[in-house]
Order: C-alpha cells, then sequence, then structure tokens
C-alpha cells in the first residue's frame, strides 16, 4: 500500500505543471529581487553594535551659542513611515494626478522578446511544466536539473 | 543679506554630490551606511568606505528605499559626517543650502525635510528643490532655449521631466522603475546562477557592471556576435575580480588563455556586457511591464501641449549614473530620432558630468539675481510654520 502511494506521488510529480498563479508569483519574486539591497544576513548582527551616533569633529569653529543635537534614534522614531505607508497617504492626500503613481509610464507598445533562462540568448522555446523560455536541448537539460519545478514560489 | 557661498546638497538614493558654489566639483560619496565582514570593529559612514581594506561581502544600509527617504537615523548619521570636518564642513547660519529631493516627494518627508533643516541643522537659508529642474536650469543657462526633456538615470529609477519656459510640466513627467540598482541586482543574478554565487557583491559586482556594460547600438546583432566562439566574438571578455591584496579595484581583459596562469579569480562575460544596460530601453526583458527610456520620451512629450514638442525635441538632456555607459546617448537618439516625425528636429545631449549636472546646476541657480526669492529664512519658518514650504518649494 506504502509504495503504491508513493510511486503515484512520482506519477503526478512527473506531470507537476505550475499553475498559473504560481507563475504569477514567482515573476513577482523575481521583480521584487531586483528591488532589494542586501540578500545576505548583517555580518554584525551578532554584535551589539553601539547605539549612539558616531561623534564627528563639529565643523562649527566657535558655536555662538550651545545647541542641543538630537540623536538619529530620535529622527527615526518622530518619522517613522514605511513605504507603503507613504504611498497610500499620497494616494490619499494628493489624489488627483499627476502624482507618484500616475507617473509611472505605461506598458510598452512593443511585443515582449524572450531570452532563455539559462545562457540570456533569444529563445524560441517555452517550458511546459514551467513557463520559462530556453533555447536548446542542453540549456533545458541545465534549466530542468538547477530551476524549473525546484523552486518553490 | 547676500552670501558669497552656498552650500550645495544633491542628496540622491547611492551617492550626495556635495560642496559649496565657490569649488569647481562636489565631493562624490555614498549616501549609505555600509559594514565589511572584514572588519567587525565599526561600520563605515559614506566616504569613510575608503578606508576599508576588504570590500567583499559588503553590507548596506541605504536611507533611501524605492528613491523616497525612508530610513531617517541612517540619513541623519551621513549627514552628520558629511558636515563635520571628516567630510564638507559647514555652517549654516552663514551659507544658505540648496537640497534636492524627488520628484514627487511624499508629503510627510517634505514636512520632515523642512523641520531637521531648520531645527536640527538651524538653516539660515534654505531651497529645496528637484534635481532635475537644477538640471534643467544649468541646461537653460549654456542654451537660452524654451524647453528641455530632463532625463534623469539615476540609482533607484529613471525620471523623464519636461520643462517649458523654465517650469516643469508635470502632467508630463513619466518614471521607469528601473535605474542602477536593478541593473546591478540582475547582473548578480545572472552570474551566480550561471558561474559563481556572488548574491553577497552588491559592491564589487556594481563596479563590474560600470567596467563592463556597454549599451548596444543594434541588440540582436550583437547577440549574434556573441554567439560567435573564437575571434569573432568581439564581445565576450573577462573580469578579473580583486583579491584586496593585489587588485583593489578589478578591471576587464581579454579572455584568459587555457594554458595562462592567473592568480585572480575571473567572470566570463559576455551576452551579460549588453543585455544589462538594455534593461533601460526595454524593461520588459526582465518582466517589468513599461516603456524603454526613448518610448518614455516620446510618450512625455506626447502630454505636452502641442506647440512645444518642437522645441522639446530640439533639447533632450541626459544625466546620472545610469548614462555613463557606452553607447548610452547614441541609442536614446537614433531611438527617438526614428520615433519622431521626420519634420521635427532632435537633439540629445549628454551632459559634461552626468554625476554633477544639477550640483553644476546649483551653482548656476545661486548666481541668479532672484535666488533669494526661492529660498525660504529661519525666521519665515519660525512666523509661518510649515506649510509656507509647500507653498514655495513645488517639489
Ligand atoms: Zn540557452
Ligand atoms: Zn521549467
Amino acid at each position: 500500500m506504502a509504495s503504491r502511494e508513493s510511486g503515484r506521488v512520482k506519477e503526478s510529480e512527473k506531470r507537476r505543471v505550475l499553475d498559473d498563479a504560481a507563475r504569477k508569483r514567482r515573476a513577482r519574486k523575481a521583480i521584487e529581487a531586483l528591488e532589494q539591497d542586501n540578500f545576505h544576513e548583517d555580518p554584525h548582527a551578532d554584535l551589539v553594535m553601539s547605539k549612539k551616533v558616531p561623534k564627528f569633529a563639529d565643523s562649527n569653529e566657535k558655536p555662538t551659542r550651545k545647541k542641543k543635537t538630537r540623536s538619529a534614534e530620535y529622527y527615526k522614531m518622530r518619522f517613522r513611515k514605511t513605504f507603503a505607508q507613504l504611498v497610500e497617504e499620497d494616494a490619499s492626500s494628493r489624489s488627483e494626478p499627476p502624482n507618484y503613481l500616475s507617473a509611472q509610464v505605461p506598458p510598452s507598445k512593443f511585443p515582449d522578446r524572450h531570452f532563455c533562462a539559462v545562457c540570456g540568448f533569444p529563445s524560441n522555446y517555452t517550458c511546459i511544466p514551467c513557463g520559462a523560455r530556453y533555447c536548446s536541448v542542453k540549456c533545458l537539460g541545465t534549466h530542468l536539473d538547477t530551476r524549473c519545478l525546484k523552486w518553490t514560489a | 543679506m547676500s552670501e558669497t557661498s552656498c552650500y550645495i546638497l544633491d542628496n540622491g538614493g547611492y551617492t550626495a554630490k556635495v560642496g559649496f558654489s565657490t569649488t569647481n566639483e562636489p565631493k562624490i560619496v555614498p549616501n549609505c551606511i555600509m559594514k565589511a565582514k572584514s572588519e567587525r570593529r565599526r561600520p563605515f559612514i559614506a566616504s569613510q568606505i575608503d578606508e576599508c581594506r576588504d570590500a567583499s561581502g559588503l553590507f548596506y544600509i541605504l536611507p533611501f528605499q524605492k528613491g523616497f527617504l525612508i530610513n531617517w537615523d541612517t540619513q541623519k548619521t551621513v549627514w552628520d559626517f558629511i558636515f563635520s570636518k571628516e567630510c564638507c564642513p559647514v555652517n549654516f547660519s552663514e551659507a544658505p543650502l540648496i537640497i534636492t529631493e524627488p520628484l514627487f516627494n511624499f508629503s510627510s518627508i517634505q514636512e520632515a525635510m523642512t523641520e531637521i533643516f531648520f531645527e536640527e541643522y538651524e538653516c539660515q537659508s534654505l531651497l529645496r528643490i528637484n534635481a532635475t529642474d537644477l538640471a534643467e536650469y544649468h541646461y537653460r543657462k549654456l542654451n537660452s532655449n524654451e524647453s528641455t526633456v530632463v532625463v534623469d538615470s539615476g540609482y533607484s529609477f529613471t525620471y523623464i521631466v519636461p520643462y517649458i519656459k523654465g517650469k516643469k510640466y508635470k502632467d508630463g513627467i513619466r518614471r521607469i522603475d528601473v535605474g542602477g540598482k536593478v541593473l546591478t541586482n540582475h547582473l548578480k543574478e545572472i552570474i551566480s546562477y550561471r558561474q559563481l554565487n556572488v548574491m553577497d557583491e552588491t559592491y564589487v559586482i556594481n563596479q563590474v557592471k560600470e567596467d563592463s556594460c556597454f549599451v548596444s547600438q543594434d541588440f540582436m546583432a550583437d547577440m549574434e556576435i556573441a554567439k560567435t566562439r573564437g575571434s569573432e566574438n568581439t564581445i565576450v571578455k573577462d573580469y578579473v575580480l580583486p583579491d584586496y591584496t593585489t587588485i583593489r579595484r578589478g578591471y576587464l581583459r581579454d579572455v584568459v588563455k587555457p594554458d595562462e596562469d592567473l592568480e585572480q579569480q575571473t567572470l566570463r562575460l559576455n551576452n551579460e556586457r549588453f543585455s544589462i544596460p538594455e534593461l533601460l530601453f526595454r524593461p520588459s526583458d526582465v518582466g517589468i511591464p513599461q516603456m524603454g527610456i526613448p518610448e518614455a520620451i516620446m510618450e512625455a512629450i506626447g502630454a505636452c501641449p502641442e506647440e512645444n514638442k518642437e522645441s522639446l525635441l530640439e533639447n533632450i538632456v541626459l544625466y546620472g549614473g545610469c548614462t555613463l555607459f557606452p553607447g548610452f546617448r547614441d541609442r536614446v537618439y537614433n531611438e527617438v530620432r526614428a520615433f519622431a516625425l521626420d519634420h521635427y528636429d532632435v537633439n540629445v545631449t549628454l551632459a559634461d558630468n552626468p554625476l554633477t549636472y544639477p550640483w553644476e546646476g546649483g551653482k548656476f541657480l545661486f548666481k541668479d539675481p532672484e535666488f533669494y526669492s526661492f529660498c525660504m529664512t529661519k525666521e519665515e519658518y519660525e512666523e509661518e510654520g510649515k506649510a509656507l514650504a509647500f507653498e514655495r518649494f513645488d517639489i
């Protein structure tokens, strides 16, 4: 019973095809990755970094009067808003175009071009399970071995 | 009042360009804090990175996200550094400040800018302005033209901004969400998949991009060349990576011969050399459903009044880090020329110094007899508050 079960799983695994939603999710993740600042962890994350602002020599030779300076932390708390919050706020306060959202260019009038997901040269073929493009049997092999359904999107 | 010099800070998402109007050129400093694997004692703030012996695996902390100032603690730390003796010292009670902000900057960020410069840095006179405004002023000073299309292809995105008689025509402004950051990240991704995992090496791969990439004038023809083997392939090169003992910055060279003994690690670059900058011209190549730069220029001009189109096409000016790729100007010119009606002239100018063009525009603007009428003073801020800043500055 158990062996028949796993046999069936293998069969379905072979015929597995990414559905449309999964393909879109993959495409969106790829675009989001292009926006990332770092792909690794903070190398000093294990250190307790001094929260103190580094001291730089004051540019003012003879300060006319003693000024209270506020820390970087103060401004972090004072102006704390995420990008998403700011876009939302803008959409309600400056809802009439032109604004940040309306300035985005529309899609190109030219048809999309397709490139091999492995070597980057123009491609004519589409991988049936995942929709990626490939240019040759060799590249398809590499694609199946390395990415294709091995990615979980 | 009129001061003899003005402090100009073009506060970009990747680098800040800073200096007094009396100096020839600004300092260009990274607008970020970096942490190195090799030095656990301290973070490197802005140009302090020059003191870092080994820049492999640098970790970035940036004040800007998607082109907007989001992380104020990071920005404050970088500004404190910039205004200190270590970088470009200033006394804001003596010199007016011109500082740039992104187009359509969100109103709460604008308020924060006004507050921090009047209250924390105690500016006497402040001018908050878009970098494209300074670039347009620069261009108009030199050309005495009526209308201009400013193309700013920077780190976070590319903006196309039409100006008519010195005023930005907001209905014509267009943004493409592709800039230097997307290009570097895409190059990192394909090198990591094809040959060597460099996902942690943004700093180095950004240099690879700067040293190796060019804008193709005939993309499909270059793809054919890149497919050929041997001496026919004039595109394929090797990039020698820095090892931080003998080489601090990598370089591009002819392909390493099989019998050649080279100690350093290399990357093979072939179609990567031109398919990366190609994203500025065809964002859809990586699935970003947007027009490329030349098409977006036509779209921006198309949104402007009919009577200004001729002058706009004759005065297209390009600046920003991405415009430094060899072939960038020619490709923009050729495509815009092909799109535009035959009876129009098309002129496309690459700024002499694409990184500092707006900063230099600030120098010209400071000499404008009306300069102080564009500024807001500390007294005005104290009397009328932040609301006045929204009236005075057209961000
Ligand atoms: Zn291929
Ligand atoms: Zn596949």
